[in-house]
């Protein structure tokens, strides 16, 4: 089983596309894929049509392996399940913070869900927590959507810098670029020069699309309304990227 | 409209699959239901014609779910229906599909002529399971009532062809009690219903196990009759022996073929790659000489002697034929038997104490068969042996027997390979692909006779005999040496 994460310190830059889209390229080529959605916002959820979490206890690993397996819903597309989000994930820093190990207790919750996933991707929310810090400790890659822009570079920086700061192995890190302009002179500067100074850098890149835009309309993923648009096809590379070079 | 698919054994059903075939193509379906009553397709592949044996199908997940299901056994047609299936989603206000609702019509022929069933399931999804029973619920109400059946098994029913348990080793209800007349009759009248069972797959020449587990059946029915003594009165016991020796003699060529014939790649990959294509020839002879023979042996089995010699037996072995007295018959089986394993088990240990490098064969083969004698006597007396013991010591035989038999094999293929170049002798190529392979049949000989010297050392040591006595050894039995009791004689 494989555990990735779709993460960025900044919003508004596809973290959620990519999760959503990622999600449903993994289940139709056949990996049993487990959406695990742990941004508060639930936007993740919204576009699966898949109602908040019940709530439950979350006390120990024990209770909190039980609580996410009880609020697993099957998606409407092949082999996608979905933990939807739950307001009271923002009680996550706080039950972890209580626990021992405290930086690596996600993992040992998500272990629990080996036998019955080959894939569990999870939407991480937009900040540094000791959630965050969890969620990079249990990945096997965090993939970060960077938009070629001057700010993007320096949050992929600020990230890297953190990295650095708490001993966690940079190799994790997979950026690739999203929402890209290939008409805008900066981007493709920005996308020549990046990839050299920040290594991982995935070679797929997604374009920037109304269609992807058009999610919240439709409630579904742009792979099931749209599979034929540039985006779509970008997004099914990257899969097909990350799955030969995790080895899956 | 599907055609199902499935060996004499019911390999397929009993490994929790399905396999049918539409429009020239096969899908094995796992029989789960999970996901519609076709259960949920694990691999398919497009065939132009009829396929037999796993080893006939392309696509390499196809073929290792199949080996393992089939082994040597041939697929045939099990049922035909028209299935017709309609599947609709039922979804929630967010518009989030919560279950699936599946209608399934079966009928049986290729028009659809007779409708067997008509169900609709409500598939949940996972964590909607109250919303699905809130529908299945309300389809109650409206009048449905849950089908008592599976479509698939319906269609089977309807075909007469209900998926049954095959085995060679049935339970015959035995206890230590029960008269020995009465166990021997119960133990031929089952394997004579087996040997009946396979008759038409030889006819049809459907796979090689058939014959295989026919042939199994009268030797067996021929070895309980000289295994439990003096049941049935001497002559008509002879006369029995004698009928079931000319059935099985029939059938004792086309078996040798059979052999060679499954043995081909075993053979092959003895060989050196360039010695190979020299036994293309044998292989063909073979293989024309097997169609011959399928003709002749299911003719004989066909004729009106063989349909004789069958009457007979089933009349001289039924439960209320009379028969004039015989010294066991009303004795007790269980004594009868277990004197009948210690003094094989004895029989075995002395031909043993001789066994060594420079044995003749026939020693070696004398060995086999007391060990098959003993093996028999375990298997059909199964229910009156203790579970653990009974168990262990079958183990330690099998392991011995499976040996003898290597050694066995590869001595009688030995001679019979010199035998077809004797009758053939042509081309130095055969010659030269026969030499190499008869020479390593050799080598393997040599291996397994000193394998076997170290399987009687287990079977033959003093636990494993201490144990046969204590268990076997019948108080009424004069008391053994301390030298029985405690080594090899």
């Amino acid at each position: 089983m494989k555990i990735l994460s779709c993460y960025s310190i900044k919003g508004g830059v596809g973290k959620t596309a990519l999760a959503v889209n990622l999600a449903f390229a993994l289940g139709e080529a056949g990996h049993r894929t487990l959406l695990l959605d742990l941004d508060p916002q639930g936007a993740a959820s919204f576009y699966f049509r898949v109602d908040g979490a019940d709530k439950f206890r979350m006390r120990d690993k024990q209770s909190l392996a039980e609580g996410l397996r009880r609020n697993i819903r099957e998606s409407d597309y092949p082999g996608l399940d979905v933990v939807p989000s739950h307001l009271g994930y923002r009680h996550f820093d706080i039950l972890l913070d209580g626990m021992s190990k405290r930086r690596s207790q996600l993992r040992r919750v998500l272990e629990e869900f080996k036998a019955d996933y080959d894939v569990i991707l999870i939407d991480c929310p937009p900040n540094i927590t000791l959630l965050s810090e969890n969620v990079f400790r249990a990945s096997d890659a965090i993939l970060v959507p960077v938009i070629p822009t001057v700010l993007s570079r320096r949050t992929l920086e600020q990230l890297a810098g953190f990295f650095k700061d708490q001993d966690l192995p940079a190799k994790l890190l997979r950026p690739f670029f999203s929402m890209v302009q290939k008409r805008s002179k900066m981007h493709r500067e920005i996308m020549e020069e990046l990839p050299a100074e920040q290594a991982g850098f995935l070679k797929t890149a997604i374009p920037f699309s109304a269609d992807v835009e058009k999610m919240g309309l439709h409630r579904m993923p742009l792979l099931a309304y749209a599979r034929a648009c540039e985006a779509a096809k970008a997004y099914r590379a990257l899969c097909q990227e990350i799955l030969s070079e995790s080895g899956l | 409209m599907l055609t199902f698919w499935d060996s004499f054994e019911w390999g397929i059903w009993f490994g929790g699959h399905l396999l049918y075939s539409c429009g020239g193509v096969y899908r094995l379906a796992s029989r789960d239901h999970a996901e519609g009553w076709l259960g949920t397709v694990s691999c398919e592949e497009r065939a132009l014609g009829r396929r037999r044996f796993w080893e006939e199908f392309q696509s390499e997940p196809m073929r290792a779910k199949l080996e393992g299901m089939l082994g040597l056994r041939g697929l045939a047609p099990v049922a035909e229906g028209t299935f017709r299936l309609r599947r609709c989603d039922l979804r929630n206000q967010a518009g989030k599909i919560v279950c699936r609702l599946e209608w399934t019509a079966v009928c049986a022929g290729a028009k659809g002529e007779e409708q067997l069933l008509h169900s609709c399931r409500v598939l949940p999804l996972l964590g909607y399971e109250a919303e699905a029973a809130r529908v299945a619920q309300y389809l109650s109400g409206q009048g449905a009532s849950a089908p008592e059946d599976e479509p698939v098994r319906v269609l089977l029913r309807r075909a007469g062809r209900l998926p049954r348990e095959y085995t060679l080793r049935p339970a015959f209800g035995l206890e230590m009690e029960t008269p020995a007349r009465e166990a021997v009759g119960r133990i031929v009248r089952k394997m004579l219903e087996i040997a009946q069972g396979n008759m038409p797959g030889i006819l049809d020449d459907l796979d090689s196990e058939f014959l295989h587990d026919y042939r199994i059946c009268l030797r067996k029915m021929r070895s309980v009759l000289s295994l439990v003594k003096e049941v049935y009165p001497a002559e008509g016991t002879r006369r029995m022996r004698d009928a079931l020796g000319d059935l099985a003699r029939q059938t004792n060529r086309l078996r040798d073929l059979d052999v060679y014939l499954l043995a081909r790649g075993h053979y092959l990959g003895l060989l050196p790659p360039a010695l190979r294509p020299a036994l293309d020839e044998m292989f063909r002879d073979f293989s024309a000489e097997r169609e011959k023979e399928v003709r002749r042996t299911a003719s004989k089995l066909r004729g009106a002697s063989n349909r004789r010699l069958f009457l007979e037996l089933t009349e001289f072995f039924a439960k209320q034929t009379p028969h004039g007295p015989a010294p066991a018959a009303d004795l007790p089986v269980g004594p009868l038997v277990y004197r009948a394993i210690y003094k094989r088990y004895r029989k075995i240990r002395s031909i043993a104490a001789g066994i060594g490098e420079d044995t003749p064969d026939e020693t070696v083969h004398q060995l086999r068969i007391e060990g098959k004698k003993l093996r028999y006597l375990m298997e059909f007396f199964v229910e009156l042996l203790p579970d653990k013991e009974g168990g262990a010591m079958q183990k330690v035989l099998r392991r011995l027997q499976g040996r003898l038999g290597d050694f066995n094999d590869a001595s009688v293929q030995q001679k019979s390979l010199l035998d077809y170049w004797r009758r053939k002798r042509s081309g130095s190529e055969l010659g030269l692909g026969l030499g190499g392979l008869v020479s390593i049949l050799y080598q393997n000989q040599m291996q397994a006779r000193s394998l076997i010297a170290r399987e009687l050392e287990g079977f033959c040591d003093p636990s494993t005999a201490a144990a046969f006595k204590r268990i076997f050894k019948l108080p009424a039995s004069a008391p053994a040496t301390d030298g029985q009791r405690t080594g090899r004689p």
